[in-house]
């Protein structure tokens, strides 16, 4: 007797019909925020050895210093920005699994009164 | 030098903060199942994040980061990030799938998902370690506080703070005062927003927003004392930066007594959701420390006072830079009580899941086989003790540590040890106790290798002792998947358990 399909959790590899969508989000998410961090100490750094100190001083953003505002203020924003895109996301995806079962349910009730 | 006088209206305020929280306490243990939602209508996922917020905001975040800024200027922003960023990790790797599992403690979750006792026993020595680390932390920023109020030294402060501390929790375990954590942010935040809005009126800045409003404050240090905040790298490499933001992020999304805050949500949508009101919480406090390190230097500057390099007086800044803008002295009173209670929150909470690991984990497993459960009540108080006795000990010799850096080594550890062991336990059926047991003890190794080989050591500079999770993360997931495919897969019962409960697929 052939062994059933076992089903993989893995990060990288998933299948089944539910998770797929669900790890392109994670994988996106993760992204975003990894890039975000990565990408603007690399720009700070680069505008710090390019250029000279001024350039980082004058460059003010909401009356902050560019690397301030970056870092301590547009940083923490973007995080919360991935955390609610994500949670309507999975909200949306919940609802509609929640749709699909109840309209089986339906379906299958309709069919014992038939 | 220790201003030797005691502070009678700062203290008083202490005093009647803790006095709301014990008869707010007292009122919700009478209510008992009816919510104590702050504000009336505010409970469901906004109170959730409340209390993510209170559980998270300790004498580190509290006084440490200012601090930081104080004394490390642009490098005090990896804290910023690291502590924000953590809790993305954890909700799109960790808060529902925990959440799903069902288990109410670290150590109990490494116990059920890697089948093994001596994970579980590896898991919960590692937890109490972090305690005892992140406890020595907030005992270093109660006896500053008790310093400043009493006009005591150190050392007397840190033996006062902690009995303090110990009758505090004794009280609050009986009476149910823990209970009301989020009443205890909303004073947090108030106590750490409005003194500031207060210093930037004073200076005439932007106080409506007063997180924005301190960068006419760099413009001036720069115009006026010349003193420049522009070279965010120049004492600091990028790599030092990136390995403590990091680090601090993988230790978020491991600290075992910030994933327990996700086994008690009510439901799914409201673990997830917290999440992000409880970021949003705490991102207000982090949106403000930098000012609070920018403002005291500018003062400092204007009176002519030497910049000073000394780690207790960096951690004062918060209270110092509030006496130095002429607040009266209720303001200050207002800071202190904010950080006390705080740091009194926290250790409060450590305590009692440090001494729930030893007497359910430890205790009867490793010490008295047949324990009862009146031993093990009795186990947990006598450990409850030790554990604070230890914890002072280290913070009666914790030396130049400032409370930030305390509290990032025990954030190292958690991204060392827990959070591969939780990442991997919940996205990678194939990991196995072995796996997970040789991973949690390279962990162990990494986190505590660059005090045995010297910050001067090529290894101390790739691994620095408060940032070495950024590569030690990496390497212990990597040990975990090597042992773990060498070694015999878990049982399919616990592989079936992942699918069907913890990923909610059916198809299984």
């Amino acid at each position: 007797m052939p062994e059933p399909e076992r089903r993989d959790i893995n990060i990288f590899k998933t299948r089944g019909k539910k998770t797929p969508g669900e790890i392109k989000l994670i994988l996106l998410v993760l992204a975003g925020w990894l890039l975000a961090i990565v990408g603007i100490q690399f720009f700070i750094y680069l505008l710090e050895i390019n250029y000279s100190e001024l350039l980082l001083e004058e460059l003010t953003f909401f009356n902050l210093p560019v690397h301030f505002w970056l870092t301590g203020q547009f940083l923490p924003l973007w995080f919360i920005v991935l955390c609610v895109v994500f949670n309507f996301w999975m909200d949306r995806h919940a609802d509609r699994s929640l749709d699909g079962s109840l309209r089986f349910r339906v379906r299958s009730s309709k069919k014992m009164e038939e | 030098m220790v201003d030797v006088t005691v502070k009678m209206i700062p203290l008083a305020m202490v005093v009647g903060i803790f006095l709301l929280f014990i008869i707010s306490g007292l009122r919700t243990g009478k209510k008992q199942a009816v919510e104590y939602g702050f504000g009336g209508g505010h409970s469901g996922k906004i109170g959730i994040g409340a209390a993510i917020a209170s559980n998270w905001m300790s004498a580190a975040s509290f006084l440490g980061m200012a601090g930081m800024f104080y004394l490390k200027g642009y490098y005090a922003m990896a804290f910023v990030v690291g502590w924000t960023g953590g809790y993305v990790l954890l909700l799109v790797l960790m808060a529902t799938q925990i959440r799903r599992f069902g288990k109410y403690s670290a150590p109990d979750f490494v116990g059920y998902r890697y089948e093994s006792a001596t994970a579980r026993t590896l898991a919960a020595l590692i937890s109490i370690l972090i305690a005892v680390i992140y406890i020595t932390a907030q005992f270093k920023g109660i006896a500053l506080l008790v310093s400043w109020l009493f006009g005591i030294a150190y050392a007397p402060s840190v033996i006062i703070g902690a009995s303090l501390v110990v009758g505090f929790v004794v009280i609050s375990g009986t009476m149910g005062v823990a209970r009301n954590q989020r009443l205890s942010y909303f004073v947090l935040i108030i106590a750490f927003i409005l003194p500031l809005m207060l210093l930037t009126r004073k200076l005439g800045y932007f106080w409506l927003l007063p997180q924005f409003g301190y960068g006419e404050a760099i413009a001036e240090l720069h115009s006026q004392f010349d003193f420049s905040w522009s070279e965010p790298f120049a004492k600091n490499t990028l790599y030092s930066w990136l390995a403590l933001c990091f680090t601090l992020m993988f230790g978020t999304a491991g600290l075992p007594h910030v994933l327990s805050r996700f086994y008690m949500a009510p439901g799914m949508r409201d673990a997830r959701w917290g999440v992000v009101w409880g970021l949003f919480f705490i991102a207000l406090i982090y949106w403000s420390a930098p000012a609070y390190g920018v403002l005291g230097r500018l003062f400092e500057a204007r009176s002519g006072i030497p910049f000073s390099t000394d780690p207790a007086s960096a951690d004062m800044i918060v209270l110092t830079a509030a006496s130095y803008g002429g607040l009266p002295l209720w303001v200050a009173g207002l800071l202190a009580a904010g950080g006390m209670s705080a740091a009194f929150s926290t250790v409060a909470a450590l305590l009692l899941t440090g001494s729930a690991s030893f007497s359910y984990d430890i205790y009867p497993r490793l010490i008295r086989k047949n324990a009862s459960e009146h031993d093990k009540l009795f186990a947990a108080k006598g450990f409850f003790l030790l554990l604070s006795l230890v914890s002072m000990f280290f913070a009666l010799h914790s030396g130049r540590m400032m409370i930030a850096e305390i509290a990032a080594l025990a954030f190292a550890l958690a991204g060392n040890t827990i959070f591969p062991a939780f990442l991997l336990g919940i996205w990678w059926k194939r990991a196995n106790s072995t796996g997970v047991i040789a991973g949690m003890a390279s962990g162990l190794f990494i986190t505590f290798a660059p005090l045995l080989a010297g910050s001067s050591s090529t290894l101390g500079a790739l691994l620095p002792l408060t940032s070495s999770a950024f590569l030690g993360a990496p390497v212990v997931v990597c040990i975990m998947m090597v042992v773990s495919l060498f070694s015999a897969p878990p049982s399919t019962e616990i592989t079936s358990f992942l699918n069907r409960t913890v990923h909610n697929n059916p198809e299984e």
